[in-house]
């Protein structure tokens, strides 16, 4: 149950609206054991296919809903990518050094402005393609159990497909997630001593939604990648951060919920 | 007949109710909240009126209902809702029957009730068109199972188990299991009739990933219909995507096919409203009309113009407005009080813990790709050798590391019990060339992981990864040292090339 819990943990913490969008884990594992009760009592495969296609109909339902949930996102943030980077250059034509009214205070005031903006823009889609990693790996899971509970051969060609699917198919989300780490470099040079804060300052700047997501999302994958009893081969390394004492007390103070 | 009423009841019932498992009118609601409110209170009516022209409105469902519903409907035909579930590959056994039931069914009433929504046309073409379709082909659904159909009613057995799992559980997931069971129970005429014209319109569109549009061979309307279709456009390089695909083209055909903006698309996109004179004047037909990008419906382009014009409002709204700065300035002063750290270094902060989860995303996404490829390619391998028969089981001594194999998927995969031992030979074989991949991955990760890495941070990075090869090596199962497994490794890798 440790990855439902985590799944749990991740769905409540999650932005608000993206709530009912996760996998219904829970749900399909208590289906994953009906079905396997049932088997001894079923005799043929006949059944057996009959269980096995309802559930691949209700994961195709839970796959529907994430490509309709990821593609909705994708195109806001296409959008949104766009109006920002158009933002920024405006900004800079109009206030910037070179620009039509070149203003030192208006330029950075809106800079400021701009680049919360990108910022949480960035951390928006990055939660988008954790949203879609997780969903995965929940999949992947709930299949490996229906396998192994019903000696089925479900998993693998499954998995297969689960791989095309939009949800799944990032690139597009990193690629616009990397264009606005360049952005943000470009337009806002980093300061080489910045590095050196104290951990109050870290803590109290968690409270924010964005942020807090991010860190939760962090800390929730290395949770799940912590190695475990069924460790196999078809299981991804555990995940060891440098900062992730750093996580870790970022994620104490966000675990206050979001009302 | 009243179980009738309850069912129907039950399933706008269920559209109000946010399911995690969703029965098939519920999704299409809650997928398409887009869509202009006719069209959506026409698909409720649509589902709602087709068997019993009930155009009721949605009632809370309860657990009498279901109750109900479970006791009297022992004498439904589940094997028409299991004809619904798995719609079968090209077999001629199968589809007679498929396209027997449907046909059985009262469809007068579906198209009548079509017609009776004038402006649904395009609906109604997609269902006439039904009447015309006598089988379903399917080979773009091979995820599914294929299974002999029989008119056994072991729905009801599982339907009394869900409505005793129902009874059990707390009130929340009562609904979901409710939509679950009644998916189980139900097979209404709608579902059904939906299922085969989406399924037939769905095979109307092949999977051909590359193939042109398919419009010009069926009616322009039910162009809207359809699932979304993959088509290479040189020009706006914009990406329709099919969902013929096996796994959601059945509950994914209803009516808003989902179209990908990509970047490409959307430049057009705003060039065209700029041609036509901003976001505000701009029309839904005029810019679909200047786009000219093939499979572009209007249905399309209006939801986009409407994102567009509310991601376009508020930037503009905070900019323009001076009170507005005001506010923004004095809440970032005030946030700035609050937190005594600098906003910047704030958002610097921030930005790191994102930059950091989105690699840990990547790396991890790249180790799921090549994990499943590589377990696709030795399946593969294992049963041609399977098949070609060679090996004689060499009775190999299993060693503590096989059981944990033998639970894996590659072994699994083994068609009857004869094989065993030939397998636990492969699995041998196959699970070191597994591990050796995943080292790869790793490896090969780390490799990307640090092109990407700025300089302060390269060394980090190296702890990390050692770490991680170090937790690699503690599993028991792990026979072969880093580094011959790093060599083998990379014979794998390129055998797979």
């Amino acid at each position: 149950m440790k990855f439902g819990k985590r799944l749990k943990q991740q769905m409540q913490e999650t932005l608000p609206g993206w709530r009912d969008k996760f996998l219904s884990y829970k749900d399909l594992k208590k289906l994953v054991r009906l079905i396997s009760s049932l088997t001894p009592m079923l005799n043929g495969s006949i059944r057996c296919d009959k269980a096995e296609a309802e559930f691949v109909y209700l994961l195709n339902n839970e796959i529907d809903k994430f490509n309709a949930f990821f593609m909705e996102q994708e195109e806001d943030f296409v959008i949104r990518h766009k109006e920002l980077q158009q933002r920024v250059q405006r900004v800079i034509d109009t206030w910037g050094p070179k620009g039509s009214q070149p203003s030192e205070t208006d330029y950075k005031e809106e800079m400021a402005k701009i680049r919360k903006d990108i910022v949480n823009f960035h951390g928006e889609m990055v939660l988008l393609v954790n949203y879609s990693n997780i969903n995965y790996t929940g999949l992947a899971k709930i299949l490996k159990k229906y396998d192994k509970r019903t000696g089925g051969l479900l998993r693998l060609p499954f998995i297969q497909k689960v791989l095309q699917q939009p949800f799944y198919t990032t690139d597009l989300i990193s690629k616009l997630v990397k264009e606005c780490e360049s952005t943000i470099d470009a337009v806002f040079p980093v300061a080489e001593d910045e590095k050196t804060r104290g951990e109050r300052e870290a803590i109290s700047a968690a409270e924010e939604g964005i942020f807090r997501n991010t860190v939760a999302a962090l800390f929730t994958m290395q949770e799940i990648r912590r190695g475990s009893s069924t460790y196999g081969h078809h299981s991804l390394p555990p995940l060891n951060l440098p900062e992730s004492e750093l996580i870790h007390s970022l994620q104490i103070n966000s675990l206050i919920p979001i009302p | 007949m009243d179980a009738r009423p309850a069912l129907s009841i039950q399933r706008s019932g269920s559209k109000q109710l946010s399911s995690s498992l969703p029965v098939l009118p519920s999704p299409l609601e809650e997928k398409y909240p887009k869509l202009p409110d006719s069209q959506q209170v026409s698909i409720e009516k649509e589902l709602v009126t087709s068997p019993l022209a009930l155009h009721s409105a949605p009632l809370p469902s309860n657990s009498g209902v279901i109750g109900h519903m479970f006791s009297s409907t022992s004498g439904f035909s589940t094997d028409l809702h299991y004809s619904t579930v798995s719609p079968h590959e090209k077999h001629g056994s199968s589809s007679p029957f498929i396209s027997q039931s449907p046909c059985n069914r009262p469809s007068l009433p579906l198209t009548h009730s079509c017609s009776s929504i004038p402006d649904y046309s395009a609906m109604s073409t997609q269902y006439t068109r039904r009447e015309n379709n006598a089988s379903w082909c399917t080979d773009s659904l091979p995820g599914f199972v294929d299974f002999p159909l029989s008119p056994v009613r072991t729905g009801q057995m599982e339907g009394s188990r869900a409505g005793d799992i129902i009874t059990s559980e707390d009130p929340n997931k009562q609904n979901d299991w409710q939509d679950w069971a009644d998916h189980l129970i139900t097979d209404d005429d709608s579902l059904t009739s939906n299922w085969n014209d989406l399924l037939v319109d769905t095979n109307v569109a092949e999977p051909g990933p590359k193939m042109a549009y398919q419009v010009p061979k069926k009616p322009p309307s039910s162009s809207v219909h359809q699932l979304q279709v993959h088509q290479r456009i040189p020009s706006a390089s914009g990406e329709i995507c099919t969902e013929v695909n096996p796994l959601s083209s059945a509950s994914n055909a209803s009516t808003k096919p989902r179209m990908r903006w990509t970047p490409e698309l959307h430049e057009a996109f705003v060039e065209a409203v700029n041609q036509l004179g901003g976001s505000e004047r701009a029309t839904p037909k005029g810019v679909l009309k200047l786009m000219k990008v093939e499979g572009l419906t209007i249905y399309h382009v209006k939801s986009h113009l409407q994102k567009y014009r509310t991601a376009r409002y508020r930037p503009e709204l905070s900019e323009g407005l001076s009170e507005k700065k005001l506010n923004s300035i004095e809440e970032i002063a005030s946030l700035d009080l609050k937190t005594g750290i600098d906003i910047t270094e704030a958002l610097r902060l921030q930005m790191e813990v994102q930059k950091r989860l989105h690699e840990q995303l990547e790396i991890q996404r790249n180790l799921q790709l090549r994990i499943e490829e590589q377990g696709r390619c030795l399946q593969m391998m294992f049963e041609k050798q399977y098949k070609s028969g060679t090996d004689k089981p060499k009775a190999s001594s299993s060693s503590a590391e096989d059981p944990s194999f033998a639970s894996a998927d590659a072994i699994k995969n083994s068609p009857a019990e004869n094989a065993t031992e030939t397998s636990k030979v492969d699995s041998q074989k196959m699970d070191g060339a597994l591990e050796n991949t995943r080292t790869a991955a790793e490896e090969s990760s780390r490799k990307s992981g640090e092109k990407q890495k700025a300089p302060e941070t390269e060394a980090a990075e190296d702890r990390e990864v050692n770490e991680i090869e170090e937790s690699d090596s503690r599993p028991k199962k792990r026979a072969k040292s880093d580094e011959s497994a790093a060599a083998s490794a990379r014979r794998v890798v390129d055998l797979s090339r």
